[in-house]
């Protein structure tokens, strides 16, 4: 064998696979976690900002929620108990139905 | 029938948003690059090609970010091989600590019919003693089969260069495999 039909011999040898999905779900995964990332870091400026007003409007919103409070905790309660309820249901009728 | 689409409808896709559009042009090249990689971060063991598909992973995830500012998206191939180099250059330094440590996995490897495991060594050996330039067109035209020009724009230099990179590099590399030296 020549030294030129080794080294073409030895780099053919060496040449990577045309399909890897291992690889290939490897690349999607880092992308989606660059993905979900991004989103979060997106999301800081607004949570900032919502953060900021709501600090500022806190004399306003402390006063109306000591006025508003004593109604809206029976409202808020009853809406609890029902969706709870509701959301209960919907799970036993589901694992009934398969059953 | 399936559709095929060229490189550039894949980039104009990807560009848009589309996820699936992006893993399509990382199956379709991710051969190229991997395999540009592992010459270009010498050795053939099992750690230095994990280290080099690592570091194909992280050029594709670039690609991806940075996939708006490629020009030609018909070069998408060689755009991604200037990423791959400039992620190879940095990380150089450290991998040549880890070639020796594979020297002797690649004594164990199995060679080609006909070809001695020492000629794996030397051919290894002698990859990695070539300069960064050559060692790029070299592992570009001679190992992956590139024509020149898409090597010259891959890699950013004049044709000329690359020509005379591939000579050079070439000569050295059947010296080692027992050829004559031209250098």
């Amino acid at each position: 064998m020549t030294p030129e039909q080794k080294m073409t011999a030895l780099f053919a040898a060496e040449t990577v696979p045309a399909r890897d999905y291992a690889f290939q779900a490897e690349v999607v995964a880092r992308i989606a976690r660059h993905r979900a990332w991004a989103s979060v870091l997106s999301l800081v400026p607004w949570l900032i900002a919502v953060t900021a007003g709501l600090w500022g409007l806190q004399p306003v919103i402390g006063a109306a929620a000591d006025q508003v409070g004593p109604v809206l905790v029976p409202v808020a309660m009853t809406l609890t108990l029902v969706g709870g309820s509701l959301m209960a249901a919907l799970w036993l009728t589901r694992r009934l139905g398969r059953a | 029938m399936a559709l095929i689409l060229s490189d550039a409808d894949l980039v104009t896709a990807a560009v848009a948003g589309s996820d699936a559009a992006y893993a399509r042009l990382v199956a379709r090249h991710q051969a190229a690059v991997r395999g540009f990689l592992r010459r270009m971060l010498g050795g053939t063991g099992l750690a230095a090609a994990a280290e080099a598909d690592d570091l194909a992973q992280e050029t594709f995830v670039t690609g991806w970010r940075s996939l708006r500012a490629l020009k030609d998206p018909s070069g998408v191939r060689a755009w991604l091989c200037g990423i791959a180099r400039r992620k190879a250059r940095d990380r150089q330094r450290s991998l040549r600590r880890a070639a020796t440590r594979d020297g002797s996995w690649l004594e164990a490897a199995s060679v080609p019919q006909g070809v001695q495991p020492e000629d794996r060594l030397a051919l290894t050996a002698a990859m990695a003693a070539l300069p960064e330039d050559v060692r790029a067109c070299v592992a570009l035209c001679l190992a992956e089969g590139w024509s020149h020009g898409e090597a010259a724009l891959a890699l950013d230099l004049p044709l000329g260069t690359v020509k005379s990179h591939i000579a050079r590099g070439r000569a050295r590399l059947l010296a080692a495999l027992g050829g004559p030296d031209d250098t």
